[in-house]
């Protein structure tokens, strides 16, 4: 990284050797992004990989293991569950909020960029020990719901962003006014103007908190820990009985969130097939 | 009764006042234009006939009844805005559907309305498009053809024109007025242009600083103006300011004019006596003229406007503008010495309340 930074400048002063360093800059970039991908996929279906450069044979031996593991199914359906049910509070908490703002309450909008920060500044350790301690009461301590009230606030900046940039693009407030003025209310005008018209945004951010919530760790295990195993959960208990087996959880963990993404870029798109152009417009 | 009625309405925004005792009728089926400076209240005053601003005191009513507090999805009232605010995601075609479909209308009666109204405004060809695709004008022919779709009681147009390039809006505003006449559709037209408000309008309503100045016809607010901010925005007038010394004589300093009955004024009262540049001619002999106020200046500026060219000369110190055209004026030239004219009766006196 530290190199990566460094080119630019030489290579915006000496245009005639740009290219040649434009090339090892992108690569390293690639390298240092992608060689923890390539080497995890690779060591989920590698025999022996300790002796030599690359590994002495392969096998999907670890698959089968990692099929088979009695909470395979269960944590699985639980991330799916965590992961959905955040977005699908994080939309219904974030969007009107943000757009409420955006409309009525401009002078509020800096308020809640600083609140949208917070999430990032507090430990999660921290932030999971304290629920703990503050709802420690049926039906909310250490329960799946509390879990997902959690993992909202943590996730909330990756939602709040890209649909507050979004509202703001689109100007909302003049677009609602159009809209009440031929007889639409307040209804009509987020399903028929807003919505449609902030769906990018809307995606972008489903798809940042789906797949962060997806991989959460600490405030799953630090809440509610064995009661509602997630995927994580799981694989990290792998890693200390085998790296090859962990491996192969975290292949088949990307794996779902690729095709998470591409599922919601699809239903996006489809919803949107004729106004790709007036969205690339903006 | 009048069609629509706003009494004594207020609005203020953090104890600013926007908008103080503002009582005006409008007639149905007339175009009645805000004209004013920013800031003067003329768009908050909109805004709350359409509904989007709530009223501090006051009451609005449209045909005979109340609308004060009623949403303004219900008020039937249409807009349109300066930023045209069509909506993005659809085409010009949905775009004016929106409104119809709102109100439930059928899908035949829809398609058929749609089509009316984009050939009111000759955009016929653009149905699929999306907004985007159209250029500025075409884009607010749309915001227009949309806002009528629906066949609201009152039409509001907030600035319309003011994004558009100035050819596009002597034409666009040429065909609003075409519109609003064969509709005849009760109209509500805020601008900050005075050429505009005035080529448009039945009746104009000045306002500055949240006040009604002057409502009249546009002959009216240019030839007969009430006040002296009316005279100096609508228009240029000069202005000589001084105190009566007679039934018929201001002194201003080292002017001395002669105007018309003075009988609302007491000697000694201080006044500014309004001339308008047009009415002031300009000859290079001394004129000879009863009753005229007659002086000599220097030209300090000449600046060609077209079909007139506008004069600023010194006069004793004071500076006063005078148009002239090519047709009877001589050649004038920087520095020169002129002889300005203009009749008694072309002079607007008028009180100063310092």
């Amino acid at each position: 990284m530290a190199k990566s930074r460094s080119t630019p400048a030489h290579a915006s002063n000496k245009k005639v050797r740009s290219s040649g360093w434009q090339i090892f800059m992108v690569g390293s970039f690639l390298f240092y992004m992608l060689v923890p991908i390539i080497s995890t996929y690779i060591f989920s279906v590698a025999t022996r990989w300790d002796r030599t450069i690359l590994p002495e044979g392969f096998t999907l031996e670890f698959y089968k293991r990692a099929f088979a593991a009695s909470y395979f199914t269960i944590t699985l359906r639980n991330s799916l569950i965590l992961s959905v049910a955040t977005v699908l509070v994080s939309l219904l908490v974030i969007v009107p909020t943000v757009y409420w703002i955006h409309t009525h309450l401009p002078g509020a909008k800096p308020l809640l960029d600083v609140l949208m920060i917070l999430p990032f500044g507090i430990p999660t350790v921290v932030l999971a020990l304290a629920l703990v301690q503050v709802y420690n009461f049926p039906p909310l301590a250490r329960s799946p719901y509390l879990l997902i009230g959690a993992v909202v606030v943590y996730s909330m900046p990756f939602m709040y962003r890209p649909v507050s940039n979004a509202i703001q693009a689109v100007d909302a407030h003049v677009l609602t006014e159009a809209g009440q003025s031929l007889g639409a209310n307040i209804f009509q005008v987020l399903s028929r103007i807003i919505i449609p018209n902030i769906l990018p945004g809307i995606l972008s951010g489903s798809l940042l908190v789906f797949s962060t919530v997806f991989a959460e760790y600490t405030l799953t295990s630090l809440i509610v820990g064995a009661r509602f195993k997630t995927f994580p959960l799981l694989l990290v208990e792998f890693t200390r009985i085998n790296g090859n087996v962990a491996s192969a959880f975290s292949v088949i963990s990307f794996t779902i969130a690729w095709l998470a993404s591409i599922l919601i870029l699809w239903i996006g798109t489809k919803g949107q097939t004729a106004k790709t152009e007036s969205l690339r417009a903006r | 009764m009048a069609y629509l009625e706003l009494k004594n309405v207020t609005k203020s925004f953090a104890s600013t006042p926007a908008v103080r005792d503002f009582t005006l009728d409008i007639e149905k089926g007339s175009l009645v234009s805000f004209l004013g400076p920013s800031g003067c209240g003329k768009t908050t005053t909109l805004r709350m006939i359409a509904g989007f601003e709530q009223l501090d005191t006051g009451t609005i009513q449209l045909d005979g009844s109340d609308i004060t507090t009623m949403p303004p999805n219900r008020r039937d009232i249409g807009m349109v805005f300066q930023a045209y605010a069509l909506f993005p995601n659809m085409t010009v075609r949905e775009n004016i559907a929106f409104g119809l479909q709102m109100k439930k209308t059928s899908k035949m009666e829809i398609k058929k309305r749609v089509d009316a109204v984009l050939e009111m405004v000759r955009l016929q060809d653009t149905a699929k498009r999306y907004p985007h695709q159209l250029s500025g004008g075409q884009q607010q022919r749309i915001a227009l053809a949309r806002a009528l779709a629906v066949e609201p009681r009152v039409l509001l147009l907030d600035e319309p024109l003011s994004a558009l390039d100035a050819e596009v809006r002597v034409v666009l505003r040429g065909e609003i007025r075409r519109i609003q006449s064969e509709l005849a559709i009760t109209t509500v037209y805020v601008t900050h242009d005075q050429e505009e408000a005035l080529s448009i309008s039945d009746k104009v309503v000045v306002m500055n600083k949240g006040f009604i100045e002057q409502v009249g016809t546009p002959e009216e607010i240019y030839r007969a103006p009430n006040t002296r901010f009316v005279a100096t925005f609508i228009g240029t007038a000069n202005q000589f300011y001084g105190v009566v010394t007679g039934k018929d004589s201001v002194d201003c300093t080292n002017i001395k004019l002669s105007v018309e009955d003075l009988n609302d004024f007491s000697n000694g009262q201080s006044v500014v006596v309004l001339v308008r540049p047009e009415n002031i001619q300009v000859q290079s002999k001394q004129p000879k003229l009863n009753n005229w106020n007659i002086m000599q200046g220097e030209i300090e500026t000449i600046t060609f406007h077209g079909a007139i060219t506008r004069l600023g000369a010194n006069v004793s110190g004071q500076r006063v503008v005078a148009d002239i055209t090519v047709a009877n004026t001589e050649a004038v030239s920087l520095n020169q010495k002129i002889w300005l004219s203009f009749p008694s009766d072309a002079c607007q006196v008028m009180a100063v309340n310092e």
